[in-house]
C-alpha cells in the first residue's frame, strides 16, 4: 500500500474469480464466433475445428456463472435471478442473456449439428451408448432429404441470430465495467468493443491450441490448412484487438483527466508484470511477430518458410503466450480498477490466498473443469471428421 | 411438418412452463409490492422476538458503571457491543448472564493496526503487543484510558528483544544503533526510527582499531567483505559467536 486509501478500499472485493469470469465468457464467445466462420461466411479450411469450436464454446459456457456464483457465496439462491428478475440492472439481465445464449442459440446448434450422426451412431451402437444418442436425438430420427435440408438451414439461422447473442455475451462484460463512470480505470465506451475483440481472439486461440493438441495426442494428421487459416484469422483479430487498446490508450493519454498521474503511476507499479510484460510484450507482440512470420497471414506461404511440424509448435506457443496475454488482460482490469483509490492519491495491493472459495485453488478447478466437460462431451459426441457418420 | 419442430416444441414448452410453475410457486406473494423485495419482510422482521435491551435498560440497574462508561472513550460504545443481546438478562437478571470477554481476540476486533482506521485511533500489533497479557489486565473497557507510552522498546517488539537478551549484544540499548525520537512511542508508523547507515558504524565497535572491550570479535573493515554491508551476512538482534 502507498499514498493515501480509503477505508473502504483497503480490501478488494472483486478478486481472482471475478477475473476468471469476463475470462471464460470470453472464450466462448470467441469460439462461436470461429465457429460461425464456416457457417455463416462459408470459410472452408477452417471446417476440421466447427464442431470442436461449437462443444469448447459449450464446455466454456456451462463453467462460465461458477466464479461468479463461488464470489457471490450463496449459489443456492442463484435462481432467483430469473424468478425476480431486476430490469434495471444489467448484471441481473445477464441472467437471460446466459440463458438464451445456452439454450436457442448453443444447444440448439450443436443439436441441429449433430442430429444426423446421432441417428446413424444410435443405429449402429450397441449398450448404453445407443440409448443416450437416441436420447440426443428426442426422437426426431427421420434421416430425409428435406428433414437433413431442414437441419442445415435451422443451423446457419440460428447462427445468423448467435453472432449478435455472442457479441451480447461478452459485450455485456465490457459494458459492466466501461459503465462505472466513477472509475476511470473502467469507464470508457471502448471497453465492450474492445472485450470483444480481446474475447474473439482468445476464442481462436483457444479452439487452434485444442485442435493441433488434440490432433497430436490422437496421432492423427494436423490438417496444415486448417490450423495456417486459424492462425491467419488469429494474427487478423490480434491486430484489431491490440489497436482498439492502444485507440483506448491514447485517448487516456490526449484527454489527459485528473486520474492520468494516479494510472500512470498504476502500470509502473503494480501492473508492471501483468500489464507491460505479460500482456503487451508476451502475450502480444511476440505472437504478432512470430504468427506474421510463420502463417501465411501476410503472404501466401508466410513472410518466412517453416516446415509443417515447426509451423505447428509455433502455433501452440502462440496459442499459449496469447491466453497468458488475454488471462492478464483480465486481471488489469477487474483488479487493475480497484488498486487505486478514489482519492486518486493512493494504490494498494492484492495477493489472492491459496485455499477459501476466492483463492487460487478454487480458480484452477474452475479453469480446468471446463477442460474435463469438453473431454466428456468429445466422448459422448466426437467432432472429429473422421468420426462423422455414414449412412 | 419436420419431425424436428414438434420434438423440440415440447421440449420448450416444458422449460417454459416448468419456468412459469416455478415463479408461481417460489416467488413470495408481496414480492413488489412497494420494491424489488418482499414486502411482508418488514412486518416480519418487525414480530420477531427483541433480543436486544439497549444501554438505558443496562443503566436502570448498573448505573455506576454506565455513567463511568459515558464519560470515557467508549461512550459510543453501547454494552450489547460486548456484552451480547441483553434483553432476556433484562428480563431474568438472576437466571440469564451475559458474557463478559476476556479473551485476547476479541478488543483487537476493533484496536488491531489496520491502515484503514483513522490517526490516533488506539491501535496494536496483537502478536507483538504484550503476547498472552489479557487486555484487561492492563485496561479498563469501561474507562479506557489512552496507555501509557511504554518505557522499553519491547512493549511493541518483544520478538526482537527477546531474542536481544539471549545474545551477544544484550548489553546494547537499543537506542544505541537505533536513534529513537520520543514521538515514537506515540505515533510509532509516523515517525520512525532511525538504523545504522553503513559499515563504519559497526566498526566503532568492532573495527580492528577500534576503542571497545578487548574480547569483542574484531575484523579489518578495509578487507572484510568488502562490498556488503555488515547486515547483509550478520544480524544484529542475534549476531553469531566466534
Amino acid at each position: 500500500m502507498q499514498g493515501y486509501i480509503y477505508p473502504n478500499e483497503f480490501e478488494l472485493h472483486w478478486g481472482l474469480l471475478v477475473v476468471l469470469y469476463p475470462y471464460i465468457t470470453g472464450l466462448v464467445a470467441g469460439a462461436f464466433i470461429l465457429a460461425s466462420l464456416e457457417r455463416v461466411f462459408n470459410v472452408k479450411e477452417v471446417q476440421p475445428t466447427y464442431r470442436l469450436a461449437l462443444l469448447t464454446a459449450l464446455a466454456f459456457l456451462l463453467v462460465a456463472p461458477l466464479p461468479l456464483l463461488a464470489h457471490l457465496g450463496h449459489p443456492l439462491r442463484s435462481y432467483e435471478i430469473f424468478l425476480t428478475p431486476n430490469r434495471k440492472s444489467a448484471m441481473a439481465m445477464f441472467g437471460f442473456v446466459y440463458a438464451w445464449y445456452l439454450t436457442v442459440v448453443l444447444l440448439l446448434e450443436i443439436w441441429f449439428e449433430y442430429r444426423k450422426d446421432l441417428v446413424l451412431w444410435a443405429r449402429s451402437e450397441r449398450g448404453p451408448k445407443k440409448w443416450l444418442h437416441y436420447a440426443l436425438t428426442l426422437g426426431a430420427t427421420d434421416l430425409s432429404e428435406e428433414a437433413l435440408r431442414f437441419d442445415d438451414n435451422a443451423g446457419r439461422w440460428i447462427t445468423i441470430i448467435g453472432i449478435p447473442s455472442a457479441f451480447l455475451l461478452h459485450g455485456y462484460v465490457g459494458f459492466i465495467f466501461g459503465s462505472v463512470k466513477a472509475n476511470p480505470w473502467w469507464s470508457s465506451v471502448l471497453m465492450p468493443v474492445v472485450f470483444l475483440f480481446s474475447a474473439i481472439v482468445s476464442g481462436i486461440a483457444l479452439v487452434l491450441f485444442i485442435y493441433v493438441a488434440a490432433s497430436l495426442f490422437r496421432s492423427k494428421p494436423v490438417d496444415m490448412r486448417c490450423a495456417d487459416k486459424l492462425a491467419a484469422f488469429l494474427f487478423y483479430a490480434m491486430i484489431v484487438d491490440f489497436s482498439l487498446e492502444m485507440l483506448d490508450f491514447i485517448h487516456r493519454l490526449y484527454e489527459s483527466e485528473e486520474s492520468i498521474e494516479i494510472l500512470s503511476q498504476l502500470i509502473q507499479g503494480p501492473l508492471f508484470i501483468s500489464l507491460i510484460v505479460l500482456q503487451v510484450v508476451l502475450g502480444t507482440l511476440v505472437p504478432l511477430i512470430a504468427l506474421g512470420v510463420v502463417s501465411p497471414a501476410l503472404s501466401d506461404r508466410g513472410v518466412s518458410r517453416t516446415p509443417a511440424e515447426l509451423r505447428r509448435l509455433i502455433y501452440l506457443a502462440c496459442a499459449t503466450l496469447v491466453q497468458i496475454g488475454i488471462f492478464s488482460i483480465r486481471w488489469n482490469v477487474v483488479l487493475g480498477g480497484q488498486l487505486f483509490s478514489k482519492s486518486l492519491r493512493g494504490l494498494t495491493v492484492y495477493k489472492p490466498l491459496l485455499f477459501g472459495t476466492e483463492g487460487l485453488l478454487m480458480a484452477s478447478v474452475l479453469l480446468f473443469l471446463p477442460l474435463v466437460i469438453l473431454w466428456l462431451l468429445v466422448k459422448v459426441l466426437p467432432p472429429w471428421l473422421d468420426a462423422e457418420a455414414t449412412e | 411438418m419436420p419431425q424436428q419442430v414438434p420434438r423440440l416444441a415440447v421440449l420448450f414448452a416444458v422449460l417454459v412452463v416448468g419456468f412459469v410453475v416455478a415463479r408461481e410457486s417460489l416467488v413470495p406473494d408481496t414480492f413488489g409490492d412497494v420494491g424489488h423485495y418482499r414486502a411482508a419482510a418488514v412486518t416480519s422482521i418487525a414480530a420477531r422476538e427483541k433480543s436486544y435491551a439497549g444501554h438505558r435498560e443496562c443503566a436502570d440497574c448498573h448505573d455506576e458503571i454506565a455513567e463511568q462508561r459515558l464519560a470515557s472513550h467508549h461512550s459510543g460504545v453501547a454494552c450489547e457491543v460486548c456484552h451480547g443481546p441483553g434483553a432476556a438478562h433484562s428480563e431474568y437478571p438472576d437466571e440469564v448472564e451475559l458474557p463478559a470477554p476476556r479473551e485476547r481476540g476479541f478488543c483487537p476486533l476493533c484496536h488491531r493496526y489496520d491502515p484503514s482506521r483513522p490517526t490516533g485511533f488506539p491501535q496494536i500489533e496483537p502478536v507483538a503487543h504484550n503476547p498472552l497479557e489479557p487486555c484487561m489486565s492492563c485496561h479498563d473497557p469501561h474507562a479506557p484510558e489512552p496507555p501509557e507510552v511504554p518505557e522499553e522498546c519491547g512493549a511493541c517488539h518483544g520478538q526482537i528483544s527477546r531474542l536481544k537478551t539471549v545474545s551477544h549484544h544484550v548489553t546494547l540499548d537499543c537506542t544505541t544503533c537505533h536513534a529513537t525520537e520520543e514521538q515514537h512511542k506515540i505515533t510509532p508508523r509516523l515517525v520512525r526510527p532511525g538504523k545504522p547507515v553503513d559499515r563504519g558504524f559497526c566498526g566503532t565497535c568492532h573495527d580492528e582499531d577500534a576503542d571497545s572491550q578487548a574480547d569483542i570479535p574484531r575484523i579489518d573493515l578495509a578487507t572484510h567483505g568488502e562490498d556488503y554491508q555488515c547486515w547483509q551476512c550478520h544480524y544484529p538482534h542475534y549476531p553469531e559467536t566466534g
